[in-house]
């Protein structure tokens, strides 16, 4: 017997219409962002060039001169990368222990590192402002990949377990029998095998490196500073620089957004530590 | 020794590493908050450097509750919390169940709807408090004035003009109020991480039973049923879970805050902590140990309510 069906005419036709103006409706500040950022700083305020100007390109090849764009990008990818291997270097061998080889202890294990991620940051602001200033490290780049290594480190391990969780013990343990090492198993069988885990891992961990905005503003002065830095730094500009300051916020946020694009589904797996499948 | 020793081993570097990024700062703060510890004081420079020679007890601890700001800071931070969890429950709900079934464009949809999500903490903030919320400058301000010229302009109109003369002319609303800057705030987070909430129902959502579904439909279930008892059930452990992560970030949100209110009033534990770390580290510190404190105890109870679906 046929289900009939029970979606109205209404329905088929209003829901994807209220879909796309949701849709809209959400992406419209970015929409904003990008389409000031092809205004004259002076187009940009004026109501009568509010929908229709002569766009620019100014503002974009400007953004050295005006912010030095290109020194924070290259701070940003630094950071965010290294401390991406990092993470995933202590991360990749915790996670395969927890796995392949758990013991009572591994759920409290797994537990507590989640709670770390609870601690405010706030809380150890100034003993990590003096710690770093004790050694010589503030406003280095190895302290901001340090810290941002630590604080993604809980949920790096998490996603990485519930992905290792997916793979049969008995392919690890034909290794073991063929006299493969630990080492041997890690990177001969564990990490091919995993290879799309691991992947989107690095790929999510990377775009919470990019977006830290605690750490970065407040670990760093010049050196070291971030895009988080370079855009906090410049967060009142009074309506005078509207056209340039949304053009180097689009380039600062452009890379990660497109990314984001791409690891939708990692994005929910590892967020949710693999309970929403 | 067993031959699983090794492999067990693997993970100490990691839980090293965390127990020293806990334990080293979180003991330097505890110390502090007993302690008299200044930035820059003329009068006492021995309080500069800190010692336990300088020993106050409990005296941090009182200072930051007599403090106006204290009690307002922690409203503020739940106010803030809560009202972000709330809308982006309620949003992500209702849109994921909008968008679920299969329409044209369904996959440009959900990429315009993810999208704020991976925008930078502070680009988002900038971008609101400037561009869109700024009495004068902003959308928000030209819109009003837009409405206003309007409402000017048919005062000469014949027959209706009385009638819009009558009306006031409307002041847009400032964000960087106290109060309204909370809003602000709560507008942007919102905007940001209902899409997040969007995406993880989404997920849920297609693994829900479509046979129940069939049969509650033959038996005549109306689409208000369907959705109360069948899908919402279903979206009971997502929901705890949007519910946890957030609560996660949002405790300690900063940026938005720091950029949005500049100093006006509109603060949360970690903004206070900021303020009081500009000079006085004691109480700086007293008030993380109680951020702390407050964060535990949100989290034993939301760990409580998800731990274990987490873990099975």
């Amino acid at each position: 017997m046929a289900i009939v069906a029970q979606t109205s005419k209404l329905g088929t036709v209003g829901r994807p219409i209220l879909a796309w103006i949701v849709a809209l409706l959400f992406f419209f500040p970015i929409f904003w962002l990008i389409f000031t950022s092809f205004k004259t700083d002076a187009d940009a305020v004026k109501p009568e060039f509010l929908f229709f100007f002569t766009p620019t390109l100014d503002n974009y090849l400007n953004m050295t001169e005006n912010y030095d764009y290109w020194r924070f990008a290259t701070n940003s990818v630094i950071t965010s990368v290294l401390a991406t291997a990092v993470a995933l270097f202590v991360g990749i061998p915790a996670a395969y222990a927890m796995a392949f080889n758990p013991t009572r202890r591994t759920k409290d294990v797994l537990m507590w590192m989640l709670s770390t991620k609870m601690l405010p940051a706030a809380a150890v602001l100034y003993p990590m402002t003096f710690l770093a200033k004790g050694i010589g490290l503030f406003d280095t780049h190895f302290v901001i990949i340090i810290v941002l290594a630590l604080i993604n480190l809980p949920i790096v391990v998490w996603m990485l377990f519930t992905y290792f969780k997916e793979i049969p013990k008995d392919i690890i343990e034909a290794g073991q029998m063929d006299g493969v090492n630990t080492w041997g198993e890690i990177k001969e069988i564990l990490i091919p095998l995993a290879w799309g885990g691991i992947a989107s891992t690095a790929l999510l961990c990377f775009i919470f490196c990019w977006n830290e905005a605690y750490w970065t503003v407040r670990l760093t002065t010049t050196d070291a500073a971030t895009l988080s830095k370079l855009i906090e730094g410049n967060r009142a500009p009074e309506g005078l620089f509207f056209g340039r300051l949304s053009a180097v916020s689009a380039a600062a946020v452009g890379p990660i957004v497109v990314l984001g694009w791409f690891c939708q589904k990692q994005l929910v797996q590892g967020l949710t530590f693999g309970a929403v499948k | 020794m067993s031959s699983r020793t090794l492999p067990r081993l693997l993970q100490t570097p990691a839980v090293i590493m965390l127990l020293i990024w806990m334990l080293i700062p979180l003991g330097m703060t505890l110390y502090f908050s007993f302690i008299r510890y200044v930035l820059n004081s003329l009068r006492r420079p021995e309080w500069t450097t800190p010692s336990f020679t300088n020993w106050r007890g409990f005296g941090n601890y009182e200072f930051v509750m007599n403090s106006k700001d204290f009690l307002f800071a922690i409203q503020n931070s739940l106010f803030i919390v809560g009202s972000i969890l709330f809308l982006t429950v309620i949003l992500g709900v209702l849109i994921a169940v909008l968008i679920n079934k299969a329409f044209p464009g369904q996959g440009l949809v959900r990429v315009m709807l993810i999208s704020p999500f991976f925008i930078m903490p502070a680009v988002n903030a900038v971008l609101w408090i400037n561009m869109i919320l700024d009495p004068v400058l902003g959308l928000n301000g030209l819109a009003v004035e837009g409405i206003n010229n309007i409402i000017a302009s048919m005062h000469d109109a014949p027959l209706v003009g009385w009638f819009f003369s009558l009306w006031p002319k409307i002041d847009p609303i400032s964000f960087r109020a106290t109060q309204t800057s909370a809003y602000a705030v709560i507008i942007m987070v919102t905007w940001q991480w209902t899409p997040f909430a969007v995406l993880i129902f989404m997920t849920s959502l297609q693994s829900e039973d479509e046979q129940q579904k069939e049969a509650a439909i033959l038996d005549g279930a109306g689409k208000w049923s369907q959705f109360r008892f069948l899908t919402l059930p279903h979206l009971g452990r997502p929901i705890a879970i949007v519910v946890m992560i957030q609560a996660i970030f949002h405790l300690s949100l900063y940026a938005e805050i720091e950029i949005v209110s500049r100093g006006n009033g509109n603060k949360n534990l970690p903004y206070l902590i900021g303020e009081f770390a500009n000079n006085n580290i004691g109480a700086a510190s007293a008030t993380g140990i109680f951020a702390v404190i407050l964060a535990n105890i949100i989290a034993i109870f939301l760990l409580r309510m998800v731990g274990k679906t987490l873990m099975e």
